[in-house]
């Protein structure tokens, strides 16, 4: 079981000046699991997503991925980074490149395959999001659903074990958050390890194979969606789930 | 008194100094742009000291008019150094020129580009970073494109006001255009027609310069 473990929380704080975000986080995920984050704006859920690949830097406590620490001094997160892909809300695409461009950038520029392999990776990740046809339009010329596809695509050309999604369909208009959401699913049905910031309940609901509830930077109550969503035990998830449901 | 008349007569000197008004422009602009790209880095670096200089030198450049700037390195320095050594130190006008009009530029560039690396939205540098690109690869294949973009108009106006600085060289001996044009209103009293030219003539330069910068910005926009 040990062995199973993917990514391990200890203790972790995180404070801007004296405004404590993340109080004391402990979690463990092991692989191919999906976990959903749920709770409140402002709550530290996004800031714990950040964490986990090191957008934001630990106050304190620690974070292992595959057991190796990648809070350490010593870690090198630009290595650690390449197999924990993560989606924005903001997609953040680069405007200056072509949606295919934008997918080979990474593999190529850290030389991990030559420009024929990396083209042809991003042609089928492409066609697998549903947009081959658009490998040589700019970012600017896509929805945002079709934006954000990119960038998920954009993400697994490094073929990570790990995604992280934070909010990926907060920015989008109401009829493209299916589409996203749909290759959110095939990713997790093939095994994924996933992590989800989201406010997409249903998603949440269906596709997590467990839930986090986060509130005031602690994990208030965590376990699956049939717990945690149907049956919640503690009176802040109630409260929550009560408004947005 | 006779703008065209004068014309004739005027401009060899005035094209003459010209010739020496884009000489140093465009010199020392290449050089102001090199080092605005060092002293920017240095700015935004995580580095106190590195930081430090950078802000040290461009508060002494912005803080100080570049007259007094072009004097102090014509007449003040090779005194200085002279006082310290012992031994005869000579700087010519056109390298005194060159260090004034490049040192200026260049505090004012590496402003221009912080300013436009600032200003490309944050999430691009977290998107290439969680990709795995380290800074510095991250800097030069995601930020720096898109900042070229956005410090193009800013850019092309300091050029501008560079072109026109350079000017003030003339107090300390240049001969460009304005020294050239002083000359010869002094031999020849016609100044209404001859600082007419010489403004025609910067206009000219800039026209055609804001003309390119345009047709520049809407093929890089494109």
């Amino acid at each position: 079981m040990e062995n199973n473990i993917k990514i391990k929380v200890k203790g972790l704080k995180k404070s801007f000046g004296s405004l404590h975000v993340l109080k004391g986080i402990d979690a463990e995920i092991t692989t191919g699991e999906v976990i959903c984050v749920i709770g409140p704006s402002g709550s530290g859920k996004s800031t714990f997503l950040r964490c986990l690949n090191r957008l934001e830097e630990a106050t304190e406590g620690e974070i292992l991925v595959d057991g190796e620490s990648i809070t350490g001094k010593n870690s090198d997160i630009d290595k650690i980074r390449r197999h924990i892909g993560m989606v924005f809300q903001q997609f953040n695409l680069f405007p200056h490149y072509t949606v295919k461009e934008n997918i080979m950038l990474a593999p190529v520029q850290l030389k991990i395959k030559t420009k024929e392999e990396a083209e042809k990776k991003a042609m089928e990740l492409l066609q697998r999001v549903g947009l081959a046809d658009k490998a040589d339009a700019k970012p600017k010329e896509l929805s945002g659903g079709q934006q954000q596809r990119v960038a998920i695509a954009r993400a697994l050309a490094m073929e990570p074990d790990i995604m992280l999604f934070d909010e990926p369909t907060s920015a989008l208009d109401p009829e493209m958050v299916c589409e996203v959401l749909d290759v959110m699913k095939e990713l997790a049905a093939e095994g994924m390890t996933m992590v989800v910031v989201t406010h997409e309940m249903g998603f949440a609901h269906d596709v997590a194979d467990r839930v986090f509830f986060i509130d005031q930077g602690v994990i208030m109550e965590q376990g699956t969606p049939e717990e945690v969503m149907d049956h919640p035990q503690n009176e802040r998830t109630q409260s929550f789930l009560s408004k947005v449901l | 008194m006779n703008l065209f008349q004068v014309f004739s007569e005027v401009y060899p000197t005035l094209l003459n100094g010209l010739g020496m008004t884009v000489q140093i422009t465009v010199l020392s602009l290449l050089i102001a742009m090199v080092l605005g790209i060092f002293v920017c880095l240095m700015n935004i670096s995580h580095n106190v000291v590195l930081r430090g200089i950078a802000k040290f030198y461009i508060w002494l450049i912005r803080g100080t008019p570049m007259l007094v700037q072009a004097f102090y390195f014509y007449f003040a320095m090779p005194q200085l150094i002279q006082s310290i050594t012992g031994s005869q130190f000579r700087i010519t006008v056109f390298t005194a020129s060159l260090v004034t009009l490049t040192l200026n530029a260049g505090a004012y560039i590496s402003e221009i580009f912080r300013g436009s690396i600032e200003s490309v939205n944050k999430g691009q540098m977290e998107a290439a970073r969680s990709l795995g690109l380290n800074y510095a690869k991250s800097m030069q294949k995601i930020i720096l494109p898109q900042a070229v973009r956005i410090c193009l108009p800013s850019l092309v106006n300091q050029f501008i006001i560079t072109l026109k600085d350079s000017t003030i060289l003339y107090a300390i001996g240049l001969s460009e255009i304005m020294y050239n044009a002083k000359i010869y209103v002094g031999r020849t009293m016609e100044s209404f027609a001859t600082y007419t030219w010489v403004a025609i003539f910067f206009l000219l330069i800039v026209t055609i310069l804001s003309f390119i910068s345009r047709a520049v910005e809407r093929r890089i926009n494109a």
